[in-house]
């Protein structure tokens, strides 16, 4: 078991991926231009909103963690200065990502509710600045859902499961695009499952693709995930008793019941079944982005907790 | 026995913070010439290559008797059960040795690397320090060092680690560990003295870094290892 990093930090790496993946869905509706086949788009409205508070939440309770640093709080400036560490990456990273999808939320409440900001949007070209909001934020979000991952990754041989490569023979660690895919993931089920489920009867049938996408992804996390745990058994060692305690070990039961069942196998169903039969159930649909979202958050512990320190 | 150990410790809290005052500023003065220079910290840390000390351990010697975390433990001034040195049983129930670890004081160390703030460094003898007044407390390091070689300060908030008793090895004494080692299994050192025991011992290839796979290159320590 790692015992240093647990719950705090896998919040702030949830709530970094959660924020990271909905703006990325914000923003490629708004690119699209699924976005305006609407006059109230709930996903794009969720997607713009909720990335802001979420990833500022996220860093607020990193703080949290950190000891003297929340006790002289003028030495989180210090985190900014060395280069060679992916967590002053990460916090130069969020320094621009909060900032820009508190602005893009503010844009896409002045465009969705235009009558109450009617002086304001009147003067300034609110579409024009959101699209470019949008498009450097995007970045950004991929950026900051790589992050949570590469500063995983990036200790190297002292959490060999951690810095799992993709492939046995692939040199390429596996976290950061196991964290990417799986924060688009969550962030799906967050903005179109969840809210836009509860917000419009028949969200999903007016994106017709987006069940098909949204199994592709799901499908994608689960062999990433799978890769990872079986690159993990062949590696040996700390990295494959880490593997071990996730699929028959001491983590099993909240791998299998926590994860796997309502992150992979119940969403995987439902999508497949309003693909084949063309029915939109609602329930089901919100029963998947709350699994998807949950499984998300246990997703990352389990990673957290698993990182067996190596053998000496 | 408790009581001459504490001596020592009252009178260098004092000469620790004094010399961790004067470790910051250097340390600031550095980083900001390093800043100007434009290197990272990476390159900075690179360039030492070897230390000016060294301990080797000879792991045939040790009985795991643990005098060395206690005795740590009291020149350090740490709370209780806390250490910067630990002992590992190795081996199986017929064939028992023991692996005595701490800070190994690489010359590539990956708690420097992912440190956000700069807070370790690496003193010019070559020994790995944490300047007490830029630890964030993130625990980065903690996760990163492959050796599991750091503790966390929970009064203070900051990641600690060895630090080689340098307060003292400055002054020509042991570091306590070593002092403390009743069968001799530490063995310490200068090594720009190639006739002492740890040059030779090093010059003779036979005490080794521990886990040279990791790439940190440690500075400092050196094993000789004998299994069971």
């Amino acid at each position: 078991m790692q015992t240093v990093w647990e719950w705090l930090p896998a919040i702030y790496l949830f709530l970094g991926g959660l924020g990271a993946g909905a703006f990325l869905v914000a923003a490629t509706l708004e690119f699209l231009g699924k976005r305006y086949e609407f006059d109230f788009c709930p996903p794009t409205l969720v997607g713009a909103i909720l990335p802001g508070p979420l990833v500022a939440l996220g860093t607020v309770l990193l703080i949290f963690d950190l000891g003297a640093g929340l006790r002289e709080p003028w030495r989180i400036f210090y985190m900014f200065t060395h280069f060679s560490s992916v967590m002053t990456w990460g916090i130069w990273i969020l320094s621009v990502f909060i900032p820009l999808s508190l602005v893009y939320g503010f844009l896409e409440v002045m465009d969705t509710y235009p009558l109450v900001w009617e002086r304001m949007t009147k003067r300034i070209p609110v579409r024009r600045i959101k699209r470019i909001v949008a498009a450097v934020g995007a970045v950004f979000a991929v950026a900051t859902a790589l992050y949570t991952g590469i500063l995983l990754s990036a200790v190297g041989p002292a959490i060999p499961f951690w810095s799992t490569s993709v492939l046995p023979f692939l040199p390429i660690p596996m976290m950061p695009l196991l964290f990417l895919v799986s924060a688009i993931s969550t962030g799906i089920g967050l903005t179109v499952d969840l809210s836009g489920t509860l917000a419009l009867p028949d969200m999903q049938k007016r994106f017709r693709r987006l069940p098909l996408i949204h199994l592709a992804l799901i499908g994608i996390e689960a062999v990433l995930l799978g890769l990872l745990l079986i690159t993990a058994f062949v590696e040996g060692g700390a990295a494959a008793q880490a593997a071990q305690y996730i699929v028959i070990g001491p983590h099993s039961l909240v791998f299998w019941i926590l994860i796997v069942l309502p992150g992979f196998a119940f969403p995987l169903a439902v999508h497949a079944y309003t693909l084949g039969l063309g029915r939109h159930p609602r329930l089901l649909h919100l029963g998947a982005g709350i699994g998807i979202v949950v499984a998300g958050l246990i997703l990352r512990y389990v990673v957290l907790v698993s990182g067996i320190p190596v053998t000496l | 026995m408790k009581g001459k150990e504490c001596g020592p410790v009252e009178k260098t809290a004092l000469s620790r913070r004094r010399f961790l005052g004067l470790a910051l500023a250097s340390g600031a003065v550095a980083s900001v010439g390093a800043r100007f220079l434009e290197k990272s910290g990476q390159r900075d840390t690179a360039e030492v290559r070897s230390a000016r000390y060294a301990l080797v351990i000879d792991t045939a010697k040790c009985t795991g008797c643990r005098a060395c975390v206690e005795a740590c433990n009291l020149r350090n001034n740490l709370p209780e059960g806390q250490s910067y040195t630990y002992v590992l049983d190795k081996g199986d129930e017929q064939a028992t040795w023991f692996l005595p670890v701490q800070c190994q004081h690489c010359a590539d160390p990956p708690c420097a690397a992912v440190c956000p703030t700069r807070a370790t460094y690496i003193h010019e003898s070559g020994v790995v320090l944490i300047n007490d007044k830029l630890c964030v407390g993130c625990k980065y390091c903690m996760v990163a060092c492959p050796y599991q070689a750091r503790i966390f300060d929970e009064e203070r908030g900051i990641a600690d680690k060895c630090w080689l008793c340098l307060e003292w090895v400055l002054n020509g004494d042991l570091p306590a560990c070593v002092e403390a080692c009743i069968p001799g299994a530490k063995i310490f050192g200068r090594t720009d003295d190639p006739d002492n025991e740890v040059s030779k011992l090093i010059a003779s290839g036979r005490a080794k870094p521990l886990h040279p796979e990791f790439n940190t290159h440690p500075a400092v320590l050196s094993y000789i290892i004998t299994e069971g």
